[in-house]
């Protein structure tokens, strides 16, 4: 009789050994959090080359010295961390001493990784031990000419920058939603790795707030794209975004401000968009918590430039560029529209002196990432072929200076310069 | 007075081509650019190779599509628009292929509101009808087109167009219409398609090229559009 086959089924799930069973479940509820913490890390995006298996390592990092190539981070024995204790892994996550006793280059962010509490490290060992498939595949050299390739001025660097593990210390006063967030923000999510400025060795200017309102303030460009400030001023800070825009860019890579652009991408496709609203909320509530590191005059919308364009007399040539070819998505009011076409007014990448994301997006285009609750991707076509340098520099010169924007006009030098590194 | 020769169908097709431009811009049509004018004219058309056509159709093409549209006081000739060029790309795009239409059997007459009922691709239609044209250019006025005056050439093109001058076993007002067709395309296609240069032809008609939207204008009431046409794609554009 087939119905009872079902039964016959449930009673020899039974007759498992109810101990058995709860380990089992812990260490399935174990690797499921270190799952977690592995995207609050954003592991996946270094750790994977471009059309790799998943955490087998590969992918090119530039370096001002050479090239190094991320590590094969998954179970297999022989070539990943199969063999590591979890002294070993831990060791490394927080001193950046590997299992052959070299310092790691600090494109590992070993130092605010050192902030990673117990019991997730712990969840994050187990995940990468039972959570992963292994891969066979060797990690490469990186190609550091000598004498640069030499390990022990890493050690130097390490004892100089990252002397000591540095347990998570919350902010003074903090509640405990900012106090996750500081966690998740100066620990696992390393925010700082590409937001604050680095100082003459590469090192980070602070790791946490409490070391210094250079922390989060904003990164000089990496690939082209310039990390801005993630703290709570003008200037190309988040001022301007309540706490739940920065949870909706965090989600879904879009608010009604602005969009992600370059690396950002990967970090709300990969990780972010996977955080729990609550941790997002967390997140939110510590940046917002960032007093401002400069002194920069509140976002002023002035229509100066919106009317001269509706009204059909563009100012300069950039104006008239801007009509041409990117008033029809960003508005000749600069607003945009909503989430779908970004606010060009008042966006934080528009701020400051630096145009370099402006010239790169405008010379390579972009595209908004799909994510699982927003999956449109918008895209921006390229310009590369259809403007000249200095045309692209006088319509990014307009819109740096535009509807308020508090940026600095640009140069065709700076285009051009931007170009030849991108056709490289 | 200026000779007509084949004018009245290029005004019938410059009428065709305003119908379907957005009555404002019709309206702003007297507008024109001197500045934009002159940097056009100071800007030498490059020798194109064509990379389909042979050299005695090329010639023949470049014959017949100068007549179909003459330059004028109005405006360019198809010739100065690059119309050659673009009817030769388009010969290496699957449009040239026939890859966009039917092409399966049964080949039969059919009535005109049915279309296109021939066997041939644009790129084999060319490849029959111009030979067979000059054949019998050469039979009624004892010289190539390309060696005939205009007003002969006017009326050659014109015997074609009304069916008194057969060419083989093509219907005549078949490849006439085709030619036409593909040359108003190369005349007011966007210049990333090798016609068009300068974006002379829509500065004729005052067609503000490929722009996304016009929202600003929709309550603007009576004024005219200010802005010169932009490419899609062509740099300075």
């Amino acid at each position: 009789m087939t119905v009872t086959r079902p039964w016959a089924a449930l009673l020899l799930f039974l007759a498992i050994p109810a101990t058995a069973l709860a380990d089992g479940d812990s260490d399935r509820a174990l690797v499921a959090k270190g799952e977690y913490v592995a995207r609050t890390g954003d592991c996946l995006t270094c750790h994977t080359a471009k059309d790799g298996k998943p955490y087998a390592g590969g992918l090119p990092m530039q370096t001002p010295i050479g090239i190094i190539y991320s590590k094969n981070i998954t179970p297999d024995k022989e070539t990943g961390i199969g063999d590591w204790t979890y002294d070993t892994f831990a060791r490394l996550m927080r001193t950046g001493i590997d299992d052959e006793g070299h310092s790691s280059y600090p494109a590992m962010p070993y130092p605010s990784f050192s902030r990673i509490g117990d019991d997730d490290l712990a969840a994050l060992y187990a995940y990468f031990q039972h959570g992963v498939d292994p891969v066979r595949q060797a990690n490469r050299k990186s190609e550091i000419p000598w004498p640069l390739s030499v390990r022990w001025p890493l050690g130097v660097w390490r004892w100089a920058f990252a002397p000591a593990v540095q347990p998570f210390q919350p902010p003074p006063q903090a509640d405990a939603r900012i106090a996750r967030g500081a966690y998740l923000v100066e620990g696992p999510g390393h925010c700082g790795a590409c937001h604050t400025p680095r100082g003459l060795a590469l090192q980070e200017e602070a790791l946490s707030d409490a070391e210094g309102s250079d922390y989060l303030s904003g990164g000089s460009a990496i690939d082209g794209w310039v990390p801005v400030s993630l703290r709570d001023e003008y200037g190309g800070g988040l001022a301007g975004w309540s706490a739940s825009d920065i949870v909706a860019l965090l989600k879904t890579g879009r608010n009604t401000h602005g969009a992600t652009l370059g690396g950002m991408n990967d970090v709300v496709v990969h990780s972010t968009q996977y955080f729990t609203d609550e941790d997002l909320v967390s997140v939110a509530a510590y940046l917002k918590s960032l007093a401002p590191n400069k002194d920069s005059p509140p976002f002023r919308y002035d229509d100066t430039a919106a009317k001269a364009l509706f009204n059909g007399t563009p100012p300069t040539k950039g104006a008239q560029i801007y009509v041409d070819r990117c008033g029809g998505c960003h508005r000749t009011d600069g607003k945009g529209a909503g989430s779908v076409f970004p606010s060009l007014a008042g966006n934080p990448i528009l701020q400051t002196a630096d145009a370099t994301s402006a010239i790169n997006i405008v010379l390579a285009g972009g595209a908004v990432p799909a994510t699982a609750t927003s999956p449109s991707v918008f895209t921006m076509a390229p310009y590369a072929d259809v403007l000249t340098d200095q045309e692209i520099a006088d319509v990014v010169s307009f819109i740096q200076t535009s509807w308020g924007n508090t940026g600095t006009a640009t140069t065709r030098e700076k285009v051009t310069s931007l170009r030849n590194t991108k056709a490289r | 007075m200026k000779p007509t020769g084949i004018s009245p169908s290029r005004r019938a097709f410059l009428r065709t081509a305003l119908a379907t431009t957005p009555a404002t811009l019709v309206l702003a049509q007297q507008f024109f650019h001197p500045s934009l004018g002159l940097a056009a004219a100071e800007t030498a058309p490059k020798a194109y190779q064509p990379a389909y056509f042979t050299a005695s159709e090329w010639a023949l093409l470049m014959s017949l599509v100068d007549r179909l549209i003459p330059a004028d006081e109005e405006g360019p000739g198809a010739l100065e628009a690059g119309v050659p060029e673009f009817i030769d790309r388009q010969m290496g795009e699957p449009y040239g292929y026939g890859a966009l239409w039917y092409m399966q059997g049964p080949f039969r007459d059919a009535p005109a509101e049915l279309g296109y009922q021939l066997p041939f691709t644009p790129r084999t239609l060319y490849r029959a009808a111009l030979p067979a044209f000059d054949k019998a250019v050469q039979a009624r006025f004892g010289k190539g087109l390309v060696e005939l005056d205009e007003p002969t050439r006017d009326d050659a093109i014109s015997q074609l167009q009304h069916g008194t001058l057969t060419i083989g076993i093509l219907p005549p007002l078949v490849f006439f219409d085709q030619l036409l067709q593909n040359t108003r395309e190369g005349y007011f296609c966007d210049p990333v398609h090798g016609g068009n240069k300068d974006m002379a032809a829509w500065r004729m008609i005052n067609f503000p090229g490929a722009r996304a939207d016009y929202i600003d204008w929709v309550e603007q009431y009576g004024r005219e559009y200010p802005f010169r046409p932009v490419s899609v794609a062509v740099t300075g554009g």
